[in-house]
């Protein structure tokens, strides 16, 4: 199936504002769900799929910079919440993603099919990158070469594998994308 | 028009990167009944139940699969046996997943009845809902919390032995570090011979014994549980594994020793709280 280029947010009209952000919401709260309760039980490779940071790579690719940012923060902040993990640390890093993924839909030129997975893969490596450079700092063991080979590597596959399916599951959720030029950010 | 918008948007990602940061701040700085933790309590009285009733939903999903690979497993030794086992699938899911329940709530319910704990002790049961999705923590979210007269460091168990101790509290759900965890540290000794140690967890997963000195005999297949020492929060006596592999070296102090765990923490799903 092919996919239409990922294109860039622009700020919805008034009416469909609220639309907009219930949309998001919803989205929202099945990222959470699938992360909280079933990620823990798909155990592939030895890591567990990561699908808040997939639908935010697909947010900030369909919608742009601020609006991933945003849902980053809250993704981050509502998983933290529910798996009982420090509030802030899994937010920065997914707003981080956010923008960026978000930076790169709104200025690359974007190749249809693979930008989701190129995405998905590069923000699971700076997710992965960050988390690792918290927990060092939070003077937790980090033994590097076991958890690059037994925890980032199957993450990014898996990550990139689900970008695809979870890009479109996104886009045909928030109708579609609403393009801007290039030139106009 | 397009200066603005992209000031707005770096004007936005400041910001929650500052929100970010003050919230990690924060959340460290303040106490455990500190603002940030309230909130987060409180946002569990929401998160709690949906988790709960995903948890529920996924589990027959869950307990299929599980049952799907071990009957591929037990169809290859037996190839035979395929039609038939394929006809009585459905039943024999159904089946099996209540036994497996069964087996679970008879387990718990012989520790409950062992001597282990002290006698008045009060349990809770629990149901696990959520589990750490990271490399960085084992820790499960079970559907007790502080209604149930759940508190901090509250011993976990279920019919295989110790899964870990309670980390967090709200009203409706609580947090369990498990002993896999690389900061679960417990007081331990190896039985018969009584030598004393430290469960400690890992990032890895395994669990080892530490500082159990050179000197005593030490030996694969003997069964390590809690020491109950003063001050320790688990009584006396709770399993907690098997001594899988010793290994000693004329330059350190003490053994080293790894530990298999009796509880299976893929599938851990009911457990007990020792309040």
């Amino acid at each position: 199936m092919a996919m239409r280029a990922p294109a860039i947010d622009k700020p919805a009209d008034g009416p469909h504002v609220a639309a907009e952000i219930g949309r998001l919401a919803v989205l929202l709260v099945v990222a959470t769900l699938l992360q909280t309760a079933v990620a823990a039980n798909i155990h592939i490779l030895g890591a567990n799929p990561d699908f808040v940071l997939v639908f935010v790579v697909a947010v900030a690719l369909l919608r742009g910079a601020e609006i991933g940012a945003i849902f980053g923060f809250v993704a981050g902040g509502i998983v933290s919440i529910a798996l009982f993990e420090p509030p802030g640390v899994r937010s920065l890093a997914l707003v981080a993603v956010g923008y960026l993924v978000g930076r790169y839909a709104e200025t690359a030129d974007l190749s249809p099919n693979i930008a989701p997975i190129v995405s998905a893969f590069v923000a699971t490596l700076i997710f992965e990158a960050f988390s690792l450079l918290s927990q060092f700092l939070f003077g937790r063991e980090v033994p590097i070469v076991y958890l690059t080979d037994h925890w980032v590597i199957p993450l990014l596959v898996l990550d990139s594998l689900l970008a695809v399916p979870l890009y479109l599951v996104a886009r045909w959720w928030l109708r579609g994308e609403r393009r801007v030029r290039i030139s106009e950010t | 028009m397009a200066r603005k918008r992209a000031l707005r948007r770096r004007i936005v990602v400041a910001i929650l990167v500052v929100l970010s940061v003050a919230l990690l701040t924060v959340y460290f700085r303040e106490p455990a009944d500190g603002p940030v933790h309230r909130a987060e309590a409180s946002a569990m009285h929401v998160v709690a139940p949906l988790q709960s009733g995903t948890a529920r939903v996924i589990k027959p999903f869950r307990d299929g699969w599980n049952w799907a690979s071990q009957l591929f497993s037990a169809q290859s030794q037996n190839r035979s046996l395929r039609t038939q086992v394929q006809q009585l699938r459905s039943q024999l899911a159904q089946e099996l997943l209540q036994q497996q329940q069964n087996t679970e709530l008879r387990g718990i319910q012989q520790m409950r009845d062992s001597s282990v704990f002290p006698r008045g002790s009060r349990f809770a049961n629990a149901r696990v809902i959520a589990r750490s999705t990271t490399a960085w923590y084992s820790t499960v979210t079970i559907d007790a919390g502080s209604s149930q007269g759940v508190r901090v460091n509250d011993a976990v168990v279920n019919g295989q032995g110790l899964v870990g101790r309670v980390s967090a509290v709200t009203p409706d759900a609580s947090e369990v570090t498990l002993i896999t965890d690389q900061e679960s540290y417990i007081d331990a000794m190896v039985v018969p011979n009584d030598a004393q140690g430290l469960v400690a967890g890992s990032v890895t997963g395994d669990v080892t014994l530490q500082y159990v000195d050179r000197s005593e005999k030490v030996v694969t297949g003997q069964v390590v549980m809690t020491s109950g020492m003063k001050g320790s929060i688990f009584t006396r006596g709770i399993p907690i594994g098997q001594v899988s592999a010793v290994a000693q070296q004329d330059v350190e102090l003490y053994q080293s020793i790894s530990v298999t765990p009796y509880v299976d923490f893929h599938t851990l799903d009911l457990v007990m709280v020792v309040l």
